[in-house]
């Protein structure tokens, strides 16, 4: 990599409902995300967001009014749409360029307000084939579920096992929206939605904002003693007619793949310290286990029997409680990094996982069957 | 700046109501246009970036899951970027840094819209919150114009006069569409059908304004050594600069608008400029509306605030003019919002490469090209050059 | 292009529920007590209107509240002479943005109270620097159109 980067802040709002307004809450935590290094908006170089329109927030051109939320009055700033990680990308990218010394990312969702999340992934759909029969992320979610565990033979047990950990994790995130102790009975027994989903086998509908500061090596060094670096990153799409793929090779494979080229890392399984994945639907924590090099393919039911990715696991997976217990929807894979950035820096409270972390996986997904992927890897 | 960073292809649909194809059609057209263009293939691609107009223009959501094969982009890393009216010029933002930073050296830029199949207006409308501005703005001619009537209203220039200059620009890009084979609005106009056109939204008339189109742009950026390897014609990326204001229209002033200022200057200062109308050979500025195109050429120093009336009328910036701008009939002919800002790129490429065909401007070397967004909040700039 | 191929007509309405938050709440509330409030950044001084939680430039909370003036000076305006879905009234009406005395940025309304439907007319008399006074509605639902409009004073 020509530059190094590093993230060095990071601020994130709670999942429930908010009565506070969409600007003035993005305000806010950008503003706590520039407080914590004693940055001003002067010193700010540039800025990415990442927000979804009118669908996901009843607004269109999201960034025209959020702008100033983000500091960015008369700077240099633009925004991605739909997946946060891309917006850490590009923030790293200008960054790299040598042209800024730091970048604010934000991500923004404000789920209280929006419609259902099936009413908006139904708008991912074409008018003509796709939407008319309904086809959600839900839905698509349900089909590849059943393909894996017949394909696998992963049992429905294993994939509530996945709910059960995050849900009990979420008890110790003070920013999760639905968190509990539950048992494998309680899940698969919760309100039948679209079989073999049931209803707490599939993320909530939450609010939340991220914030993240990026900065240059030089820079970095100056606003902090504990920088974590950039160290790979990877994203891939998949064709779109959902009868055209294969929902089980999935392209977060060729994702992780580039992320651990960019990382130099060989081996994910020992590599990876932690791991916070984008999992809306019970099951896809265990498929993209899979997909992400960390067991062999079918081999994740076995892997979450044997508590591996439990938070005092070997290589704990969503210590946060993931996407099950907290779901912006755009704002969702960066708050993964945020996640393992607070890991490796040992401040992520009461879900601290009990090993050393020096790198920290975040995946974030978005599509049907998870169309399209990105992978960050960060780490000391 | 990072490394250096060329444009070796460019590919456009022919821009105008195309109800005879679907979307993703649309955006294929333009895909298999820059590879052919370019003499790549989609395996030389290592990433992609996609950006249109919001969902409700669009009636489909995230596009780049629509649109994943059409872009040959299946299997590759993607960036969405969406700024607004300005997206396009954005998406050639995100791809000259994708490049530039090195974390790729082939990245193929796809800008779309296909606007007769929503309604534009109600989605501009929709940009606004529904508390405050949402009610005021109507639609985009709304804030336009009034920008353009503080403007106007500014320096004390007769009407009559500021009436003239707007017709005479209506009257040069209409004509200069005939020229270029892409463009949506063919017709030939008088300054008089301009200045007896029906009032849109005042000082704006119908023949003040940009149509509706259907429209793509594609484009491919490469790294230095790649473009060495190609050895073809390529267009160096010379400035990027980038502005925005804040949300409330009434915070900032408009009539000398400080985000394009500065936009332009942060580009101008990477591409040491410091003479616009002698340095640059060609302008492709985004002028949906006659009046705010006069506006930008004051904020990006082609002539004195207030001056441009006086310039537009003695042709310093017709085709045959000292600094040509929008050649190839601008916004004001062909819209295709979401495509619009790349295409600005893309023609200011094609007159640096001398690609131009018709429009061609002879030796052009240096071109210039932007787009706005937002509440009247957002400019983008990029300039290219024939010469690393 | 000349159609050749079957379009398909189609319509999405989908519902949102926007919380205004405790600054847009208050200055709302303002508008049904015929009240127009700003607030004032601590550290530039100046009045913003409509009040906002922060100032833009400065980025900092401006929680000092201000009631302002119902008179004002006229900035910039247009003649809105199209129709388009979500329109605030009938066209023609004229949009405009209007100095209040005494704030520091431009409120964005309409003006009206008069007879706007001859445009050349309406250009006589609308003039940038114009004074314009409120017109409340005697209906108040704390809207923005709680205020009908501004007109010449």
């Amino acid at each position: 990599m020509s530059k190094k980067v590093a993230i060095v802040s990071v601020a994130q709002s709670a999942g429930p409902a908010s009565k506070d307004n969409f600007y003035d809450q993005a305000y806010r935590v950008t503003r706590e995300c520039l407080d914590k290094v004693g940055m001003t908006r002067d010193d700010l170089g540039t800025v990415v967001s990442a927000s979804s329109d009118i669908f996901h927030g009843g607004i269109s051109c999201a960034n025209a009014y959020y702008w100033e939320t983000t500091g960015a009055f008369l700077k240099n700033a633009s925004r991605q749409d739909g997946e946060s990680l891309f917006a850490f990308m590009y923030g790293a990218m200008r960054i790299m360029t040598g042209q800024y010394d730091n970048c604010l990312l934000l991500a923004l969702c404000k789920g209280s307000e929006n419609p259902e999340n099936d009413t908006c992934t139904l708008m991912f759909g074409d008018p003509f084939y796709h939407r008319n029969l309904g086809l959600t992320e839900t839905t698509s979610a349900a089909f590849q579920m059943q393909a894996y565990m017949e394909k696998y033979g992963v049992t429905k047990e294993q994939c509530a096992k996945v709910a059960v950990k995050n849900l009990g994790n979420a008890l110790r995130n003070p920013y999760a929206h639905r968190r509990g102790k539950y048992t494998v009975a309680d899940i698969l027994n919760s309100a039948p939605a679209a079989a073999p989903l049931t209803d707490l086998q599939i993320a909530p509908k939450s609010e939340g904002f991220v914030a993240m500061l990026l900065a240059s090596e030089k820079k970095a060094k100056k606003l902090t003693d504990k920088p974590v670096w950039f160290k790979g990153y990877g994203s891939s799409l998949d064709t779109y007619f959902l009868g055209d793929r294969d929902l089980l090779k999935t392209q977060l494979r060729t994702a992780a793949a580039q992320a651990y080229k960019m990382a130099g890392i060989k081996d994910p399984k020992k590599e990876i310290d932690v791991a916070e994945v984008t999992e809306p639907y019970a099951f896809q924590e265990l498929l993209w286990c899979e997909e992400l090099g960390f067991c062999k393919p079918g081999g994740a039911g076995k892997m979450i029997d044997k508590g591996t990715t439990e938070i005092s696991g070997a290589l704990p997976v969503n210590p946060s409680g993931g996407v099950l217990a907290n779901n912006p929807y755009v704002s969702r894979g960066l708050q993964r990094l945020a996640e393992g950035f607070l890991q490796i820096r040992g401040e992520a409270g009461e879900h601290q996982v009990d090993k050393k972390v020096k790198t920290a996986l975040a995946h974030g997904t978005h599509g049907f069957a998870g169309q399209c992927h990105a992978v960050a890897i960060i780490g000391v | 700046m990072g490394r250096p960073v060329g444009i070796i292809g460019v590919g456009q649909t022919k821009h105008g109501r195309r109800m005879d194809v679907a979307y993703p059609e649309l955006v294929r057209e333009a895909v298999l246009r820059v590879f052919e263009d370019s003499g790549l293939e989609p395996s030389d691609i290592d990433g992609v970036v996609s950006g249109t107009m919001p969902s409700m223009m669009e009636g489909v959501a995230l596009t780049h899951f629509y649109f994943a094969d059409a872009m040959q982009a299946v299997g590759k890393p993607i960036l969405k970027t969406e700024t607004c009216g300005s997206t396009g010029v954005s998406i050639a933002h995100t791809a000259y840094y994708w490049v530039a930073s090195g974390m790729a050296d082939v990245v193929l830029a796809v800008g779309h819209e296909k606007m007769n199949e929503g309604d534009a207006q109600a989605t501009m409308t929709t940009v606004a919150e529904p508390f405050y501005q949402r009610y005021f703005i109507a639609g985009a001619p709304g804030v336009f114009s009034m920008q353009s009537q503080m403007w106007a209203d500014r320096y004390g220039i007769p009407e009559a006069k500021i009436r003239d200059a707007a017709a005479h620009i209506s009257v040069e890009h209409h004509n200069a569409a005939f020229e270029n084979p892409y463009a949506h609005v063919k017709i030939r106009v008088t300054a008089d059908d301009v200045k007896n056109s029906r009032v849109i939204t005042y000082p704006v008339r119908l023949l003040d304004v940009c149509p509706t189109s259907d429209g793509a742009c594609a484009m491919i950026f490469v790294s230095q050594n790649k473009a060495k390897k190609l050895g073809r014609k390529t267009a160096w990326v010379k400035g990027v600069g980038y502005r925005g204001e804040e949300y409330f229209f009434g915070d900032s002033d408009k009539g000398l608008w400080q985000g394009a200022v500065l936009a332009a200057k942060q580009a101008y200062d990477q591409a040491g400029i410091k003479n616009p109308r002698k340095d640059l050979d060609v302008a492709e500025v985004y002028n949906p509306f006659t009046f705010q195109e006069m506006l930008f050429y004051e904020c990006f120093g082609f002539c004195e605030p207030g001056g441009a009336p006086d310039m537009v009328l003695k042709g310093t910036f017709d085709k045959k003019g000292q600094l040509p701008c929008d050649p190839s009939g601008g916004v004001l002919c062909t819209n295709p919002i979401g495509a619009t800002g790349l295409i600005r790129v893309a023609e200011a490429v094609l007159q640096v490469t001398g690609k131009a065909g018709e429009h061609q401007i002879p030796k052009a070397k240096t071109a210039f090209s932007h787009a706005m967004g937002g509440v009247d909040q957002f400019n983008g700039v990029m300039i290219v050059g024939s010469e690393l | 292009m000349s159609k050749e191929y079957k379009t398909l007509m189609t319509e999405i309405r989908l519902p949102y529920e926007l919380a205004y938050g405790p600054v847009w709440t208050r200055f709302f509330e303002g508008m049904a007590e015929k009240k127009i409030f700003g607030t004032k950044c601590t550290k530039c001084g100046r009045i913003l209107v409509p009040a906002r939680s922060f100032c833009p430039r400065c980025f900092i909370d401006t929680d000092e509240w201000v009631e302002v003036a119902q008179t004002g000076t006229l900035t910039a305006w247009s003649y809105v002479n199209y129709r388009y879905y979500g329109m605030p009234t009938e066209p023609p009406f004229i949009s405009a943005l209007l100095r209040l005395d005494g704030t520091d940025v431009d409120f964005l309304h309409l003006i009206g109270g008069f007879d706007v439907s001859d445009f050349e007319k309406t250009r006589k008399m609308v003039k940038n620097g114009m004074r314009l006074k409120a017109v409340w509605s005697d209906d108040r639902k704390a809207h923005i159109m709680d205020l009908k409009y501004f007109k010449p004073a």
